[in-house]
């Protein structure tokens, strides 16, 4: 139904001239051959990203990975309405009483699209192949690290046997794959997934083509034991520019754009047959202070400014910061404002400062903060530490994200009002001052999973490198053993409610320490054309996202709307015109060549 | 413009100077050779001075251990001392494999084979439409020099000759893609094929996600071969040998077919050789507002992250074809133009 | 002391005949009249909009107004009055332009004047250098550049000037061998001239007007150059530059949502001063070269 059908006749005058030149490079293009099927229900999605890898061992982007959840099965899903571990391929689960041995049972009604059966065998092999093979490793290698032994007993139960208690086993977001066609691959590292079609999968979709930076296709599986997805077709189509995705999507050429800024959310509010989702985001958005670089065998290196490493001037810098304005101005409304770590989404996990713990907006407290903490204004207005340094500090911005860029400017008016300095280094790559620690702030964000171990770790003493020369896990060479307490009882803690207990704990400290300064959860704003998709369902189902959804839910569920072909409807006097205007840029080309013909031709007389 | 048209002149100086084609051609192939090479070496170091942790940067957002960072590390080869990734780099080059990309985990050269059609396809038929255009509105423009027409038609060239590509492109998005108050958005805003047709369906589908990007680089780019072209034509319609003919008694357009502008071609087609040079390179706006699939957007892609081996090969790829172009132009020369290098 | 005011009188005659020949050329004069009323408007910006136009925190307006009375084009994201970025863009996209153009020129003069001069295997080792940048794709080149080096307006001036300079590099050395050519020049270096007196005393001057032409045709590529950059993002974000409001545009998407005021005066602007730049340096060329006849 989103297919382009109409006008033939008129494109072919367009572009007939054209054509014979197009012939044979569209030919060295390789365009696979399809037949068509007529009147299908495609649901296009536009991206942006690149796919990576479409092997599992090996993607590690939001697009490969969201891929993956559509194509594999998982052992575990998450609820659409709260995010709570429910069944996948394994139907049920459960831990020995020491902690240490989880035993799955895999359901018997997962079939892989070639037709054999999925096992707990495919699952053990999967998981083998990553403790065995570091190639196999690359992308979830972190959830593994941990195994000590996976066997299946029999094809109905997979047993997995752990060095230490794991709190994450209900969350593991490992796509198991099938043995017998991935026994055959030899070197995973170089392995893509992305020569044979279909691929054999157990997901409610099977990936039936892809063009790199083009489109990926994928085709429901109508063996998918929760039941088939109702579109005959969904389609992954690449849109470089976010501005040409929305185009797309107001002609009708795509159905769902995600990542609309908020200019783009507002003026497709009052477009027709086009619904914009405005969903709570799962990212944090924050102020990183740099707490003095360092590595586990204690060596310091980067050059971050040593008046952050007084608490007074951290606190005094966020209290400056007008997040109600950040929220309002930058995202246009299109965020929450800042609390604790973690995005009020996970509601289990959620926490925010009370009372006297709260810095709240307050730039008259900061000054005073700053005088008491003995930063002095000299004549030229400036802020200045005892050592007799002026308080000039340097925030590392993402060149490629405009937020960025947007609250830096705020921040240097705010600050410059304190009397304290602030240079935005903006880079394509932040990741080389960062590692070295040579940056005072940046701006930090992450999106967090329904299991928040992964985004707790990054800031515990472990996450540090080894040496200075080494490449840690950290985010933020943040080491507090406080913090480390806390972050080990939770890894261990099986029972979800005292766990959100404990994960609250952690953010509490995290705030304290300043830090992790969180300014505002960015929502997920995206949008749909009603007359393609009659119905989908969000994550959180009341009121959430469509797109990278921790679940298959959002394109398992969408139902086609009822009749599609009037989507072409207004654009015939348009392709006239066109037709109009390349006809006459044709003309002068044509006109162009005779000429030069002509004067050759003489030429041979 | 300025770029092409010295070199034009470099061709005429240095070419002027042979004395027997085969010497030149030895000449020209050997320093076409030594240019590439060099080409090889300075990417291979123009690149590592790229800051940046390719591995950190690549996986920034995404949960990732410092075993997983130290797996991929050693899947592309950066745990080696910096002279032996050049020695690989030296080694594998001469055989033609430009290394693997670490975001595609592909090939370069395979990549690169991917794009280059697509950019082709849209940077060709532009080259090929506005040198024509350019050729035609520059003799117009140089035998009626001064007159009105000629007047109209240099100031439009050079008003769109100064305008940004991008933003004309995204102008063109806006009146002809999006749709702009009775204009209606006639065509698709971006990428190459809608993907679902065959056959003639998919060339006419294709030719018409071209129109948008080849009017941009259209618009912008014939000014350089009408100037060029009414310059020489203007130089060439100030010898003798037309007077001559014209004393002969011949009738005027014929001597302009004959004589003025087979003369005045010259230049100008080297000129459209270098520009073809640029073929490659020149695409890189264009690409990126249009979503064309080719090779400008992947080199700014590649860029960003960055993945050294696609940079590498795509600058080696942009510059080889530079080094080809002006190759076939100083080769051409002497064949086309009796008075030099025989 | 007679001499030199022979010296300065020949000078001033030239300038005065350069003067009228140039104005003979109408489109040179209509570019140099806009040149002249935007280096106003750039110059008197803090008078005309005051340095307060680039603040966010005192914004006057909402975000993405249409044109009205009050914002003749409009505001962008943050509220601020877009005549009064666009007026006080132009400082730095001229200072960009300049600079960079500049800077170029004078590495091609220096690097053609020497190779010119000295000849031999220098001249061919420099000339081979050249030739090498010439074939280097030099928006590749400046991307790559501009991306090593940290964001700032200096990068984006370095990054062209170094990427832009063999053009003028070639025509500066075949122009130094044809002064050099020139029996006075023997008669100089008989009477003991060195060096660095033939080349700054003799060759320069006369490669001046070559320069002067050159210069103003690269200042209007090296401001589109500048645009192309910012709008790349590897300008400098915190500066108010013309393609820095573009790329500021298309990061707020202002091409889909239709705030078509946004994008349009930006590229306008660009234009119109690269224009003309162009339609000034063709002036220029063709009163100094009259064969060339392009000017007309």
């Amino acid at each position: 139904m989103v297919t382009m059908a109409p006008h033939r006749s008129l494109r072919l005058l367009l572009a007939s001239a054209i054509a014979s030149g197009i012939a044979a490079t569209s030919l060295t293009a390789g365009h696979p051959a399809q037949a068509d099927e007529g009147d299908k229900a495609v649901l296009t999605v536009a991206v942006s990203q690149s796919v990576d890898s479409l092997s599992p061992f090996l993607a590690q982007r939001l697009v490969s990975t969201s891929i993956h959840r559509l194509t594999y099965e998982y052992l575990t899903n998450y609820d659409v309405k709260d995010a709570r571990p429910i069944p996948g391929l394994a139907t049920a689960w459960k831990a020995s009483p020491d902690k240490l041995t989880w035993t799955y049972t895999i359901r018997t009604n997962s079939t892989w699209s070639d037709g054999k059966k999925a096992t707990a065998e495919d699952a053990a092999w999967t998981f083998n192949k990553m403790m065995t093979d570091d190639n196999a490793a690359t992308a979830n290698g972190s959830y593994t690290a941990n195994f000590e032994k996976v066997t299946a007993p029999d094809p109905r139960t997979l047993v997995i046997k752990l060095k230490k208690p794991q709190a994450t086993m209900t969350a593991l977001d490992v796509p198991i794959v099938p043995k017998h066609i991935w026994e055959t691959v030899g070197d995973f590292s170089k392995f893509n997934n992305d020569k044979q079609f279909p691929i054999v999968g157990n997901g409610p979709f099977i990936i039936t083509d892809y063009r790199v930076d083009q489109y990926v296709r994928l085709k429901p599986n109508k063996t998918f034991w929760r039941g088939a997805p109702k579109f005959d077709e969904l389609v992954l189509r690449y849109y470089k520019d976010g501005d040409a995705a929305v185009a797309a999507l107001r002609k009708g050429e795509v159905s769902f754009v995600p990542n609309l800024t908020p200019a783009q959310a507002a003026s497709l509010k009052s477009a027709e047959d086009i619904k914009v989702n405005d969903a709570p985001g799962r990212r944090f958005y924050a102020l990183a202070t740099n707490p003095g670089a360092r590595s586990k065998d204690g060596k310091k290196f980067g050059n971050g400014h040593p008046a952050l490493l007084d608490p007074a001037v951290r606190k005094a810098l966020f209290l400056a910061v007008d997040r109600k304005t950040i929220v309002d101005k930058v995202f246009q409304g299109h965020a929450v404002e800042g609390e604790g770590y973690i995005p009020p989404r996970f509601a289990s996990y959620f926490w925010k400062p009370q009372g006297a713990q709260k810095l709240a907006h307050d730039p008259a407290r900061a000054e005073r903060m700053l005088d008491e903490a003995g930063y002095r204004k000299n004549s030229g207005g400036k802020r200045v530490g005892k050592d007799g340094r002026p308080l000039d500090f340097r925030i590392l911005c993402h060149a490629t994200d405009p937020n960025d860029k947007a609250v830096g400017k705020y921040l240097q008016e705010w600050w410059g009002k304190l009397g304290i300095g602030l240079k935005v280094e903006c880079l394509d790559n932040v990741s080389d001052p960062w590692l070295k620690g040579d940056y005072d702030l940046a701006f930090d964000g992450w999106s967090v999973n329904p299991d928040p171990d992964y985004v707790l770790s990054i800031h515990t003493c472990a996450a540090l490198p080894a040496t200075p020369k080494d490449t840690g896990a950290t985010d933020n060479f943040i080491c507090d053993k406080r913090y480390d307490e806390l972050y080990a009882k939770q890894a261990v803690e099986y029972d979800p409610a005292k766990r959100a207990q404990l994960v609250k704990q952690l953010q509490s400290r995290l705030y304290d320490t300043g830090y992790m300064n969180v300014m505002a959860y960015p929502n997920a704003v995206e949008a749909y054309r009603t007359d393609h998709i009659r119905s989908i369902t969000t994550m959180p189902q009341a009121a959430g996202n469509l797109w990278g959804q921790d679940g298959y839910w959002s394109w398992w569920s969408a139902q086609p709307a009822a009749s599609g072909d009037d989507q072409d409807s207004g654009s015939s006097a348009g392709l006239l015109i066109g037709a109009g205007s390349a006809a006459a840029l044709l003309l002068a080309a044509g006109i162009a060549f005779a000429v030069r013909r002509r004067s050759t031709a003489d030429d041979r007389e | 413009m300025t770029t092409a048209s010295a070199s034009a002149g470099a061709v005429v100086e240095r070419s002027g100077t042979a004395t027997a084609y085969p010497r030149y051609l030895a000449g020209k192939l050997g320093g076409a050779a030594v240019s590439l090479f060099a080409v090889l070496v300075t990417s291979f170091f123009l690149f590592r001075i790229i800051p940046g942790d390719p591995v950190k940067a690549m996986t920034q957002g995404v949960p990732t251990s410092a075993e997983q960072l130290a797996t991929l590390r050693r899947q592309f080869g950066l745990d080696l001392p910096l002279w032996q990734q050049f020695t690989d780099y030296c080694a594998k080059a001469l055989t033609g494999d430009l290394g693997m990309s670490y975001q595609f985990r592909a090939p370069v050269g395979e990549l690169v084979a991917q794009k280059l059609p697509a950019t082709l396809l849209l940077t060709g038929v532009a080259v090929v439409i506005y040198s024509a255009l350019g050729l035609w509105l520059g003799t117009r423009s140089a035998w009626r020099h001064g007159g009105l027409g000629d007047r109209l038609n240099t100031g439009i060239a050079l008003t769109l000759w100064s305008v940004p590509s991008f933003w004309l492109g995204l102008l063109l998005i806006i009146v002809f893609s999006v749709g702009i108050g009775p204009v209606p958005g006639m065509f698709p805003t971006g990428g190459m094929e809608s993907g679902d047709e065959t056959g003639l369906a998919y060339v006419i589908d294709v030719a018409h996600h071209m129109v948008l990007p080849v009017l941009t680089l259209v618009a912008v780019g014939y000014a350089q071969t009408l100037l060029v072209m009414r310059a020489s034509l203007l130089d060439e319609m100030g010898g003798d040998y037309l007077t001559t003919a014209r004393a002969k008694g011949l009738r005027d357009d014929l001597v302009r077919r004959r004589h003025a502008v087979p003369n005045a071609l010259l230049p100008t087609i080297t000129m459209i050789f270098i520009n073809l040079g640029h073929v490659a390179a020149g695409s890189i706006l264009v690409e990126t507002v249009f979503s064309w699939p080719g090779l400008g957007g992947l080199f700014y892609q590649a860029l960003s992250v960055p993945d050294l081996p696609l940079v590498q090969g795509l600058f080696v790829v942009f510059a080889g074809a530079m080094i080809l172009m002006n190759l076939l132009a100083d080769l051409l020369y002497p064949l086309l133009d009796p008075r030099v290098g025989r | 002391m007679t001499t030199r005011s022979l010296l300065w009188r020949r000078r001033r005659d030239s300038v005065a005949r350069f003067w009228r020949r140039f104005r003979t050329h109408r489109a040179g004069l209509y570019g140099l009249g806009a040149l002249a009323l935007i280096a106003l408007v750039a110059l008197g910006a803090p008078l005309l909009v005051g340095g307060d136009v680039q603040s966010v925190t005192n914004a006057p307006g909402t975000a993405l107004e249409s044109p009205s009375a009050r914002f003749p084009l409009g505001t962008d994201q943050f509220g601020r009055s877009l005549l009064g970025l666009l007026v006080w863009g132009a400082r730095v996209s001229l200072a960009v332009g300049l600079l960079a153009a500049a800077l170029s020129v004078a590495i091609g003069t220096l690097v053609g004047i020497l190779a010119g001069h000295y000849g031999g295997w220098f001249s061919t080792i420099v000339m081979r250098i050249t030739d090498w940048f010439l074939v280097m794709p030099s928006l590749v080149l400046a991307i790559v550049l501009a991306t090593v080096m940290s964001r700032s307006m200096w990068t984006v001036i370095l990054a062209i000037g170094i990427t832009s300079w063999p053009t003028t590099a070639r025509l500066v050395r075949a122009q130094t061998i044809a002064v050099e050519s020139r029996p006075y020049i023997e008669r100089a270096t008989a009477l003991g001239g060195g060096h660095g007196h033939i080349m700054s005393r003799h060759v320069l001057p006369n490669v001046m007007p070559l320069v002067l032409s050159q210069t103003t045709l690269c200042i209007s590529t090296a401001i589109l150059t500048e645009a192309t950059l910012a709008f790349l993002g590897l300008g400098d974000p915190t500066v108010v530059s013309w393609g820095g409001m573009l790329q500021d545009a298309r990061e707020a998407g202002a091409v889909s949502s239709g705030h078509w005021w946004y994008l349009a005066p930006p590229g306008i602007a660009i234009a119109v001063v690269a224009l003309a730049f162009t339609l000034c340096g063709r002036a220029i060329e063709s009163v100094l070269n009259p064969r060339l006849g392009a000017g007309r």
